[in-house]
């Protein structure tokens, strides 16, 4: 702190030194003589080729200056709606020339203000400003207007059926995005800015009176507890907030999608959006959102039940097959029937390597395969398809290296942890998955109950946000666990998911009664 | 209070239900059985006796000083040193306890498949995955219990049902042959096992609902029992009397068990999921020999405590039993005494002292 601040230097021209965050600059006030000032913002802005100044004359009689980011702000509009406005301007000297000014710029947003610190955080987001001699007021005008990608579907989280528009990079297009399903003034949004250099903005999102209060403010000071250099992705900020920080679980959920974050804040969750990235955090996040996918709610009750089955069954399938074949193999072949026993030595015949050695060798090829396909440029991902299919495949097994059974618990494997509809669990479960194949290499099945006695006592251990990550699952209340177990109709998804145990007020979200039938109906 | 979380009756009841039944349904039927032949089912009935007490005699002694364990209230009733003195017997005696569980937890696994495996590896690597659910708090086993103990419950009936062809119910006959005097001997067993109930008096303070742990106590000593009892039934009615010469037999019941001709030879599987209630059964013992140490000591955590009393368990558990022979012997003679005299006694002993020096609390009920 010691260096900040001015520094009186060739006789009255301050020199300004950055050491750390925009925020933590003095407030130093705006000079009244414009050309001290402009020195203040040229040194600055020194070695900034974007950064323009405009000097001009206010209808050829008072100078002012006008500043502006080249790239960030939309000039055409300030030529239109400031500058030649305020070039024109007849009878300047006629009353306070500071509030004709802002009368006669034809632009909606315009802020005063009277810091120099206040200049940089303006026209950093794209809004230039105006500095008018002998004012120790600046105006600065909303035109921010820079390249945007365009909304597309996001490629994470694609759905057969529901919307398709995904978040983008722009943070106003975000918020945009979400106030637009959620009309309600009690959609809040708290800005909060993050990153010394990056000065990101991050904007914390709930629903007042459906998300607690606690939760509302633990999100808030874990966000402002932050003190880095930058926020560059939605990752930073997750790593630095959650609550167990050396977990292999995600502990805030991140999603691409506006209906998702939506849905979320309906019930009851906050959602925090970060500038310069189209993933947005959700937070907490208990174990079963993991693996409930957006379009669970858009298909019908039975078919989404029957789906989330399978991607619990699945889910088991991608953490254990292999170690389950490793044990079997090593510890317990009497637990297979005869015949398939003697298919599968038969196959193992040639095989020089034990069943845990070739387990490991299958599934570090195909987690390379997998990471090469995702790295890949798009033009060569076609090669990868083609040499994993036979890495992966017959040409595996012909060599003599690998046996065809395990080619087949690879597959399913691979097939199970692309099942997860949440990449992050994913990760997850193909991480977890190497510990408990070695676990079953040394002990057979107990050291894959081992595994799973370990993971779930850390899963009973792990809170997001104060809220038990097995929530639903080990609170054994039947109300809990119509979106665990099953995925309940609209009609009889009658409460909102129990997030703090001791809330109970604002629970409901619909009216009693909303099963639908034709009685009921006013055709008749 | 140094313990934070809390459970529910279910969960307290689960628990208990583990922590006495997981090596019960293990070695009981075996014990049992040379004394009471055919009889074996009748013992755990009896054995109930010492179950029940107990636990009346603990939520009694939780209901004179709420939000204590016997470590605690030990000192209050019998003044510092001599409560110390008592206090620190008990917890000895838990320590050792706990290191017969975690040793019958690893003869059992070396014996059913990890023939050649060092104990100390066995018993040494489900010590740490205890140590993580016992890290995690009461709270943790807790939730363990509620998510493991129906599958280990589901998957013992299926074996039964999927036996019923090969049952035969005139197996039990006759009933009371020699009268009742073999079926009390083979009781001893499961009156140590059911004696373990002392060990309530740790996780009563942690119930949310106070005025219902009686119930639940209860309904975990009936389950416990009745547990046993099936389970020796079952044995009995698929073996007849070779059963007195089946080491450990609902393992060579999974043996039996064979549907459609490839479902068969389930019995690792079923040992895989035993272990699910090894698991917690092992957890609650290190959780309350943790938490009962710090509060001997008096100490502001038990969190530090967690891994060198880990240590020491398993220690205990190679120093204290020579061999797999010994243990089983000591089960069926010295054993149940050494657990009645300081289950049953040093609990009795408190509250008779309790009722003399101490007035019934407001609260009181029951």
């Amino acid at each position: 702190m010691k260096n900040m601040g001015f520094r009186k230097k060739r006789g009255d021209t301050p020199n300004i030194q950055f050491k750390e965050s925009m925020n933590s600059l003095p407030e130093i006030p705006l000079n009244p003589s414009l050309d001290i000032n402009i020195d203040i913002l040229k040194s600055a802005y020194k070695d900034c080729a974007d950064v323009v100044f405009r000097d001009f004359s206010i209808s050829s009689e008072i100078n002012a200056v006008l500043l502006y980011i080249d790239g960030l702000s939309n000039t055409e509009e300030i030529d239109q709606h400031v500058l030649m406005p305020l070039i024109q301007l007849k009878n300047p000297i006629e009353g306070p020339i500071f509030e004709r000014v802002k009368k006669e710029i034809s632009v909606s947003d315009i802020k005063e203000f009277s810091t120099i610190p206040d200049i940089f955080k303006q026209i950093s987001i794209g809004n230039p400003i105006i500095l008018i001699e002998r004012q120790t007021m600046g105006i600065s005008v909303g035109l921010p207007k820079w390249e945007k990608r365009s909304m597309k579907e996001p490629d994470a989280e694609t759905v057969i059926r529901g919307p398709r528009e995904g978040f983008v990079e722009t943070l106003r297009v975000n918020t945009s995005l979400l106030r637009r399903k959620i009309r309600h003034p009690l959609l809040k949004m708290k800005q909060i800015s993050i990153g010394g250099y990056t000065e990101t903005q991050v904007i914390v999102a709930y629903i007042e009176g459906l998300a607690e209060n606690t939760l509302v403010n633990e999100v808030t000071h874990r966000l402002k507890r932050i003190k880095m250099d930058g926020i560059l992705e939605s990752g930073y900020i997750e790593e630095m907030i959650q609550d167990s920080p050396l977990s292999p679980f995600p502990q805030l959920l991140n999603t691409e999608r506006p209906d998702v974050a939506a849905a979320c804040l309906l019930e009851g969750r906050v959602i925090i959006l970060i500038d310069g990235t189209p993933f947005s955090l959700i937070a907490p996040c208990t174990f079963s959102s993991l693996l409930q996918a957006p379009e669970d709610y858009y298909n019908p009750f039975y078919i989404s039940t029957l789906i989330r089955w399978l991607r619990y069954i699945f889910f088991f399938i991608g953490l254990l097959a292999p170690s389950a074949y490793v044990a079997i193999l090593t510890f317990h072949q009497e637990m297979l029937p005869t015949s398939l026993l003697l298919t599968i030595a038969q196959s193992r015949e040639q095989i020089p390597f034990p069943a845990l050695v070739e387990a490991f060798m299958m599934e570090v090829t195909f987690e390379a395969l997998r990471e090469a396909g995702v790295r890949l440029p798009k033009q060569v991902g076609a090669a990868v398809s083609i040499v994993g299919a036979l890495v992966i495949g017959q040409a595996a097994t012909a060599s003599g290296l690998v046996s065809s059974p395990m080619v087949m618990v690879v597959a399913i494997t691979g097939i199970a942890s692309f099942l997860v509809p949440r990449y992050a669990a994913g990760i997850t479960i193909r991480l977890l998955r190497f510990p408990i194949m070695i676990l079953s290499g040394m002990l057979g099945l107990l050291g894959v109950m081992l595994g799973i006695t370990t993971i779930v006592a850390h899963l009973c251990t792990l809170k997001s946000f104060g809220v038990p990550y097995l929530n639903s699952a080990a609170g054994l209340k039947l109300r809990n666990v119509k979106d665990v177990l099953v995925r309940a109709p609209w009609w009889a998804m009658d409460t909102r998911p129990e997030l703090f145990s001791e809330d109970t007020r604002n629970r409901r979200r619909e009216a009693e009664n909303q099963m639908p039938s034709p009685e009921k109906g006013d055709g008749g | 209070m140094i313990e934070k979380g809390r459970i529910s009756g279910l969960e307290l009841a689960l628990i208990m239900y583990a922590t006495v039944s997981a090596t019960a349904i293990l070695y009981i039927p075996y014990i049992t059985a040379q004394h009471a032949k055919r009889d074996l089912w009748l013992s755990p009935i009896w054995g109930s006796l010492s179950g029940f007490l107990i636990v009346v005699i603990i939520v009694i002694l939780s209901r004179y000083f709420p939000g204590k364990t016997l470590i605690e209230y030990c000192e209050l009733i019998l003044g510092r040193t001599i409560g110390k003195i008592i206090a620190f017997l008990y917890l000895f005696f838990l320590l050792h306890d706990t290191s017969i569980a975690f040793r019958e937890y690893g003869e059992f696994v070396e014996s059913a498949f990890l023939h050649r495996t060092p104990m100390l590896f066995v018993t040494g690597s489900i010590a740490i995955s205890c140590a993580i659910a016992v890290h995690g708090g009461i709270q943790t086993i807790g939730r363990c219990a509620v998510l493991f103990l129906p599958i280990v419950f589901v998957s013992y009936v299926l074996i039964y049902i999927f036996l019923i062809p090969d049952l035969n119910l005139k197996n039990m006959l006759p009933i009371m042959a020699d009268g009742v005097l073999p079926s009390i001997k083979g009781s001893l067993a499961p009156h140590a096992w059911l004696s373990q109930y002392s060990l309530m008096s740790f996780l009563l303070p942690l119930v949310t609902k106070q005025q219902k742990v009686m119930k639940w106590g209860i309904v975990s000593v009936v389950a416990s029992v009745l547990t046993m009892v099936l389970m020796n039934l079952g044995n009995l009615f698929l073996f007849g009397d070779i059963l007195i010469n089946l080491q450990f037999p609902v393992f060579e019941a999974a043996r039996f068990v064979s549907v459609g001709s490839f479902f068969e030879h389930i019995e690792s599987i079923i040992i895989a999921v035993w272990v699910l209630g090894g698991f917690i059964q092992l957890s609650a013992f290190f959780y309350m020999v943790v938490l009962g140490t710090s509060q001997w000591l008096k100490l502001p955590s038990y969190k530090p405590f967690v891994l060198p009393i880990g240590f020491l368990i398993i220690l205990f558990s190679v120093w204290t039993i020579p061999s797999f022979e010994d243990m089983i012997r000591g089960m069926g003679t010295t054993v149940p005494y050494y657990f009645l005299t300081i289950q049953l006694i040093i609990p009795s002993l408190l509250l008779c002292v309790a009722v003399i020096r101490w007035k019934k609390p407001k609260s009181f009920m029951q």
